[in-house]
């Protein structure tokens, strides 16, 4: 049985590296893996986020089933990534030691 | 829309005219003895903005608040009547701290030392062989700090009987402020820091865009352009202490990456729903807050909250109305954070640079763009010489 729903199989191998609960740990993710690891998931999402936002669209974010929900989290990640990949680019590691000091308050954050 | 009638909107040189021209003391950014006055002229008898409603949503609601410039730990708490207060966290009888949780609900508070027992309106509800103390009920409520809820969001003034309210101080930002989200708001995105640096250095980080080209090659090409290659403002706006900015819309901006691209695609319509649409807002409030709003999705507020002479805590939080409603939302409101987030790390490193060295130079060159700077400035130099004038006559007096 799939993990995502039907259509996003290509995004497996990134579910479980990918999936965090909140905002918190989500921009953590991005600044604990290495380039090669956001360049993959960012080649693997890219033209996948946009179907994925369509296929999840309308639906009240606690009646998403499982499969949705763990597509919803790659989503919410994306763009972490894709600020790092697309925008900061190779001054993506300088720019993380000064964005650590932006410490996200975990429990006030957006429900994933 | 934009909030031209409520500030006095001028061009860079009407404000130049008004406010002067030639470099200005150092000391006020790094000396201690100065913050010391600062503190007791401007943050003592300020309203400074330490919360929201939304964080206190029923009667017996509270948060902690640790105001390190005051010496304070404050709770603020929604009473049985509905009403928002603070008081210190601290027992009556002999100054226990009353709550170790930084949030959290109870009808009573109760000191564990020997049990004094609180309303949820500071009121002193009972205390065990209280006849012994001989001393009235009402004397002994947990001590209020004066508190008003201006946009939804709490401000606290510890002057005991401060001269204006927090509404007459804002003037007309107080009305262009309820018209924003955040005083519809129902939570919030929020990041905090500390800095290196005096709470004016890392304020006045954010009243120029000079450094832009230079601190933002990446996030900040947007707002570049060829007649405009600084990305100045187009006006500097005024009233009494507070300030804010027009900025330029840059007619041809370079083109944004495809992410960007999709994390705004949907912001319109979402801000419509979402019940988000607000004029385009830069309010610099006196002493240390600042409101901005781009619309549609880009609004939040960032206080920056003095710890000494060359240190400082910032706190921004991005307000929403309702939790997101579906993915989209949650998407969009993902990619605004990330944004403003990336933007605002950026200008750390030269924020605490800057500090570094004024206490090697004596003068600060501020230019024609940076009057906003200057502004400041002069209005915390003006606070500390009234306060210092009205210590010295009290010590005449006396
Ligand atoms: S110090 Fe709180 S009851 Fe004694
Ligand atoms: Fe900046």
């Amino acid at each position: 049985m799939s993990v995502l729903p039907d259509g996003f199989a290509a995004l497996e191998p990134f579910a479980g590296l990918w999936s965090a609960p909140d905002m918190a740990a989500r921009a953590a993710l991005r600044d604990a893996v290495g380039d090669a690891e956001r360049q993959a998931f960012h080649a693997a999402m890219k033209s996948l986020v946009r179907p994925a936002l369509e296929r999840l669209d309308g639906k009240p974010l606690d009646a998403l089933d499982p499969a949705e929900r763990l597509l919803l989290a790659l989503v919410l990640a994306y763009p972490h990534v894709a600020m790092a990949v697309e925008v900061q680019g190779g001054a993506e590691v300088r720019h993380a030691a000064l964005r650590r000091h932006m410490r996200i308050t975990p429990e006030i954050s957006p429900p994933a | 829309m934009t909030d031209e009638p409520i500030l006095e909107m001028l061009s860079v040189d009407e404000a130049a005219a008004r406010f002067g021209r030639g470099p200005l003391p150092a000391a006020p950014y790094h000396d201690p003895a100065w913050w010391e006055r600062e503190r007791e002229a401007v943050f003592l008898r300020s309203w400074i903005h330490i919360g929201h409603v939304c964080e206190v949503p029923e009667p017996g609601s509270f948060v902690r608040r640790e105001i390190e410039f005051a010496g304070a730990s404050l709770l603020v708490m929604r009473g049985r009547d509905g009403q928002v207060r603070a008081f210190h966290n601290a027992c009556r009888h002999r100054g226990s701290r009353l709550v170790d949780e930084m949030s959290g609900k109870r009808s009573k508070l109760s000191c564990r030392y020997h049990m004094w027992t609180y309303g949820s309106d500071g009121t002193l509800l009972s205390a065990p062989d209280f006849e012994r103390f001989h001393v009235a009920r009402e004397a002994c409520a947990l001590k209020p700090v004066a508190t008003e809820v201006v946009a939804g969001m709490v401000f606290v003034n510890f002057d005991p009987q401060p001269a204006q309210s927090a509404r007459e101080f804002f003037g007309p930002i107080a009305a262009a402020m309820e018209r924003l989200p955040v005083a519809r708001a129902t939570c919030f995105t929020e990041w905090t820091y500390e800095i290196g640096a005096n709470w004016k250095t890392n304020f006045d980080n954010f009243q120029e865009n000079y450094h832009l080209r230079f601190i933002h090659p990446r996030t900040g090409e947007q707002a570049l352009g060829p007649e405009n290659p600084f990305g100045y403002p187009t006006h500097y706006g005024f009233l009494g202490p507070h300030r804010g900015q027009r900025l330029w819309k840059n007619p041809d901006p370079p083109p944004i990456p495809d992410s960007l691209r999709l994390g705004y695609a949907r912001v319109g319509e979402l801000a419509c729903r979402e019940g988000l649409d607000f004029p385009k807002t830069d309010f610099k409030l006196f002493p240390c807050f600042h409101v901005v709003g781009l619309p549609p999705y880009q609004n939040y507020t960032h206080t920056m909250y003095p710890l000494g002479p060359d240190r400082t805590r910032g706190q921004v939080r991005m307000y929403w109305t309702a939790p997101p409603a579906d993915a989209w939302a949650a998407f969009s409101r993902e990619f605004a954070a990330v944004a403003i987030r990336d933007v605002l790390s950026e200008d750390r490193e030269a924020v605490e640079a800057s500090q570094q060295g004024l206490a090697a130079i004596d003068e600060v060159h501020f230019q024609d763009h940076e009057v906003l700077l200057r502004h400041l400035y002069l209005e915390v130099e003006k606070r500390v010489r009234a306060r210092g004038k009205t210590a010295a006559l009290a010590e005449v007096a006396a």
